[in-house]
């Protein structure tokens, strides 16, 4: 690693100018879990780092509005304490309990989480799940982009380099049943070879009547798969039924992802996986 | 037991402890020398070329760069290995694999060190490669040296196993394959080195075998034995791999020609890279029974890829052959294990040395013959465990410490309550529970060589016991072993005794910390010199006590009259006597287990003095719908001799444990591709289960106070139970190691388990 100078902005406005100033030799760090692995690898080579770990204005976790708001400096440990995302967001909260270790949980954010655009970011799919908007702020001023545009391919992100996430909002809701579910090759500090995150609602009648589902870590962007979504709503969950929508997801993976050698795992682990999940909801 | 010891036996407080848990320790890295140079080395980019040429002129030119050594700059001679000379310190006309190195670079900083290396211009000739040991023994096949690909073969061969095939009930052939395993020691290799006044080279090291070092560095250099010293820095862990020359030799070669300090701390990149690996083995295995579960034929053909060196590899494949038969008496054997040359990352020792593949084989093959005849799997390995008595496949007659039926006993209730109340409640609709059970058995030892242990056990006039040994302790606490036993033959307390250890400065060999052989082998060389030095104390007491020398004992700091303990004198008295008098206060010990070499052509002979047993049950819980495997929980018997140290015995049978999830489920180096943790897998302490030790203590007459080893055996069950637990809840085998995700998926969809379950 060769000498880089560390800069710590006192505010959101002065990190942008920074930003804007330095262009792309300037690299934003927040909770450093990416940042430093990436130093080292020789992955990224920037001459500033920007950190924006303590900015005030990138915290916190409220309602503002009927719209549920987590600041991009929100820790990974602080979603996994927080009872309004229990509440309103819970496949988030899921999201954290497996995140890598506590120590990195500490440290590690929701926007950086979201910014590496990494296919494996266990934070994203229950983002998509609540049909998120990104609020970026940048040089020219405000924006709030869908989550889905942050990443346009893996490790590739639709920002511009003086631009930077504030925050994330959300649509809240209490479903009946959320979770967030990955596969890993060990039980802890394992990225994720598949994740998926799910919300359902269910009719008087037993017939799912709201469902938002998003697969991670196997499209090169985690996706709201919605074939899956429509083919659900309104039948009865069964096992066979899960069968059959595990089957299609794995068909629309495919589709997307084309057939790679990890298919041959991934093809069928979705499937189960996906039954895994929803099995819960078989009465 | 009937002996009563009193300081044996006891989990006293580790030697180090309160340093280490404080970090006021100082491990190899730590050893800052004043005015340090740095190492780095300019390693291959090929797996198999020839070197047209190396042009240092770049790297010399990179600002803080002092020297560039290659190969032209070995004084002595360029080619190391423990069992066979094969590996360069610094490539000669070609590399053999990635790890190679080509040229040493000196500097004044780390990231001078590291610009130096990577200006080095290399010039290679790229030549056909070949990573397949099956491959690498066909005709044709591009010769990785000019011996040609085969290193060794070990046969192991009794009876007549043809016949044998032909009036079997049953006859089961199947093929193994396990993984390359990287050791992942929490330390990486480090070490530090600087000339003395008196021109001695003097070596810090992270190091499993100071002595080995010695003579290497010595040998590299071509200097005197007194122009270099090794000194063992506190080592964290090693598991075999810190058995080969990493950082000594380069530090060496720099302190020769620059006699400045230097050190070199290897990045866990570089120690993923450039040390030695588990060796892979493909298994081909052919068993018969007879109709009540007896075997009475094993035919084995096996290939292990040592890759571009030897390191231990000719021991891997000799101790495996030995091991092939696993804790059984089986008549008819005939076993071929091949170790084969590839460009693969040299493989060398690791925790087990080719058993832990083998019993992946033999206890699968058990479960298989179980199944075959419907006898339960603990049933039939009651019917063949080994019992004092009979003969292995070598034709050793074991005599005494068999303990593997007390194992399989100890096991039993938990076994039978596992089937009873865990097996059968209700779970997840999509997952299968299964319970396997593993056994082994492993020669305490090298396998058929000498392999002495010396020690020097002195009293000061004032009665203060030091004992210098080079037994190198890596974390297994060799240490507080050693001193326990010293204080259990002289009547001290263990805190009473200084332990010098693993400088070639002042101790003499003891040879490696491997094969589960310190606490046996040092420890009774420890034993013999304290036994020496109590003598005289003896003698000298039966003069001042006036009371035969076998009426006497050691008690708290005297030797007293064992029926009238108040009649007694203070060692210091006694020793104060024995040094006024010009008699001698410092003796040396020594031991060398029993063995006969093995027969080239049938492996007859005693490989070993003794054996440790050992029974895993594995209760693992496979989910259907994911290829996930939770190993719930590992009961843990071992037959230890005696345990002189419980705690430490714990404390190898859970680390064992924990390993031996890794080989099972998801630890595989691949060559080339993986480069550090981010892309290999050891179980976190989410993945390691619940561990049930008990400990078995079948004396070894020959051990110190009835003592064997239990450092690799606790590894070596663990994986083979848990892939029969796999296999038994998914009624579908797993014949490849790692049973990762990929591969229990697959056996679940083949097994049908795959679908809706209502
Ligand atoms: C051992 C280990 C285990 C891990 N396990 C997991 C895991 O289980 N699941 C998982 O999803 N990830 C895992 N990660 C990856 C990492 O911890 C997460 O991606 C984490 O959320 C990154 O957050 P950070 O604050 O540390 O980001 P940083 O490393 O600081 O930054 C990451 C990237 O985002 C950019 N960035 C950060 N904040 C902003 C912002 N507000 N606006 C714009 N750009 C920004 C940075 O410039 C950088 O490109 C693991 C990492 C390690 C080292």
């Amino acid at each position: 690693m060769s000498k880089i100078a560390y800069i710590k902005p006192d505010s959101v406005g002065d990190a942008i100018e920074i930003l804007a100033d330095k262009g792309s030799s300037a690299a934003i760090i927040a909770g450093g879990t990416d940042v430093m692995v990436d130093l080292r690898s020789g992955e990224i080579t920037p001459e500033y780092l920007v950190d924006i770990s303590r900015l005030e204005e990138l915290k916190g976790i409220r309602m503002e509005n009927d719209e549920l708001v987590i600041g991009a400096g929100v820790t990974l440990s602080e979603i996994y304490n927080s009872d309004l995302l229990a509440e309103y967001a819970p496949a988030l909260k899921k999201s954290a309990y497996n995140f890598a270790s506590a120590q990195i949980r500490n440290i590690a954010t929701i926007g950086g989480n979201v910014a590496h655009c990494s296919p494996c970011g266990d934070t994203i799919p229950p983002l998509v799940i609540h049909e998120a908007e990104v609020l970026l702020s940048g040089k020219d001023g405000q924006k709030r982009i869908p989550i889905e545009q942050v990443a346009t391919g893996p490790y590739r992100s639709f920002l511009e380099p003086h631009e930077l996430i504030t925050a994330f909002v959300l649509k809240p809701r209490k479903a009946a049943f959320a979770d967030f579910k990955k596969i890993g090759r060990r039980k802890d500090l394992a990225i994720s070879r598949l994740s998926m995150a799910v919300m359902i609602d269910k009719s008087d009648d037993g017939t799912i009547s709201f469902m938002r589902f998003s697969l991670g870590a196997c499209t090169p962007t985690p996706h709201r798969m919605i074939p899956v979504e429509e083919f659900m709503v309104g039948k009865k969950p069964t096992e066979k039924l899960l069968f059959e929508g595990g089957r299609l997801l794995a068909e629309s993976m495919i589709e997307i992802t084309g057939r790679r050698p990890s298919i041959i795992y991934k093809e069928p682990a979705v499937q189960g996986l996906f039954v895994r999940m929803l099995h819960p909801v078989v009465n | 037991m009937e002996q009563q010891f009193r300081v044996v036996g006891n989990s006293v407080p580790r030697s180090c402890s309160k340093a280490k848990v404080t970090g006021e320790i100082k491990f190899a890295a730590d050893i800052k020398l004043d005015n340090s140079l740095v190492l780095k080395t300019k390693r291959s980019d090929q797996p198999h070329a020839l070197i047209r040429s190396i042009n240092v002129e770049k790297a010399l030119a990179v600002e803080g760069v002092r020297s560039v050594f290659t190969a032209r700059d070995i004084p002595g001679k360029n080619l190391l290995g423990i069992i066979n000379k094969d590996q360069p310190l610094l490539a000669e006309d070609r590399v053999r694999s990635l790890a190679d190195a080509v040229a040493l670079v000196v500097a004044d900083t780390e990231e001078a060190a590291e610009r130096g290396a990577a200006a080095v211009e290399v010039e290679y000739q790229e030549l056909e490669a070949v990573f397949d040991p099956v491959e690498a023994l066909k005709e044709g096949a591009v010769q990785v040296h000019e011996k040609g690909n085969l290193l060794s073969c070990r046969k192991v061969v009794k009876g007549d196993v043809e016949a044998a095939f032909t009036s079997a009930y049953s006859v089961i052939e199947k093929e193994y394959t396990t993984s390359s395993i990287e050791h992942n020691y929490i330390e990486p290799d480090a070490g530090a080195g600087y000339v003395d006044e008196n021109g001695c080279l003097v070596i810090y090291a992270s190091t499993q075998n100071p002595h080995y070092d010695h003579k290497e560095v010595v040998g590299l250099l071509g200097v005197a034995d007194d122009e270099v010293r090794i000194i063992q820095a506190t080592t964290g862990g090693g598991f075999g791999s810190k058995l080969d020359l990493n950082v000594q030799g380069f530090i060496g070669l720099a302190l020769y020609h620059l006699k400045c300090p230097v050190r070199y701390v290897y990045s866990r990149e570089e120690a993923y890279l450039a040390t030695a690996k588990r060796h892979p083995f493909v298994i081909r295995v052919k068993t018969a029974t007879d109709k009540d579960g007896r075997f009475i034929a094993l035919q084995m053909r096996a290939v292990c890829n040592t890759g571009a060196y030897g390191s231990y590899g000719m021991a891997v494949a000799s101790r495996s052959a030995v091991h092939a038969t696993g804790p059984y008496a089986i008549e008819n054997v005939d076993v071929d294990v091949k170790c084969v040359y590839t460009n693969q990352t040299f493989c060398g020792a690791m925790r087990g040395f080719g058993a832990p593949q083998m019993a992946l084989a033999h206890e699968s093959q058990m479960d298989l013959h179980a199944q075959a005849l419907g006898l339960d799997p603990l049933a039939i390995r009651r019917i063949n465990g080994l019992r004092a008595g009979q003969t292995s496949a070598t034709g050793q007659l074991l005599t005494a410490s068999v303990g593997f039926q007390d194992c399989l006993d100890a096991v039993a209730p938990y076994y039978e309550d596992a089937k009873e109340n865990w097996l059968s409640a209700p779970t997840d609709p999509f997952k299968r529970r299964g319970i396997g059970i593993g056994g082994m058995w492993y020669g305490i030892g090298n396998t058929g060589v000498q392999n002495p242990s010396t020690a020097r056990v002195e009293m000061s006039p004032e009665g203060k016991v030091t004992v210098f040994t080079g037994c190198a302790d890596i974390g297994q606490g060799s240490t507080t072993i050693l001193a326990q036993i010293t204080a259990e033959v002289l009547g001290l307390g263990h805190d009473d005794i200084t332990m010098v250890v693993g400088d070639t400065g002042c101790t003499t060999n003891a040879g490696a910390t491997s094969a589960s052989r310190q606490t046996y082998i040092s420890g009774n060389a420890v034993k013999d010199g304290a036994e020496k030095l109590a003598n005289v104390l003896l003698t000298e007491a039966v003069d001042r006590l006036r009371a035969p020398k076998n009426s006497l004992h050691f008690v708290d700091g005297h030797v007293a009259v064992s029926i009238a303990p108040e009649i007694r004198v203070s060692v210091a008295k006694l020793a104060k006597r024995i040094h006024d008098k010009g008699g001698t206060l410092s003796w040396q010990g020594f031991f060398d287990p029993e063995t006969v070499p093995l027969d080239p052509e049938t492996g007859e002979g005693v490989p070993y003095a003794t054996y440790a047993y050992a029974c895993h049950m594995a209760q693992v819980e496979v989910d259907v719908l994911t290829g996930e495997v939770d190993v719930k929980r590992i009961v843990a018997a071992h037959d230890v001799g005696h345990a002189l140290h419980p705690g430490n015995v714990v404390g190898q049978i859970c680390g064992g444990v924990a390993m031996g999830v890794g080989f099972a489920l998801m630890e595989e180096f691949e060559p080339g591709k993986t480069e550090s943790m981010k892309d290999y897998h050891v179980p976190t302490v989410s993945d390691v289960p619940e561990v049930v030790p008990i400990i078995i203590e079948s004396p070894e007459p020959s051990g110190p106070f009835g003592a064997k080893g239990v450092g690799e055996p606790a590894l070596i069950p663990t994986a083979p139970a848990i892939i029969n637990g796999i296999s038994s809840a998914l009624n579908k085998r797993i014949y490849d190691l790692p049973a990762n995700l990929e591969r229990v998926i697959e056996a679940s969809i083949q097994a049908g388990h795959f679908r809706v379950q209502e």
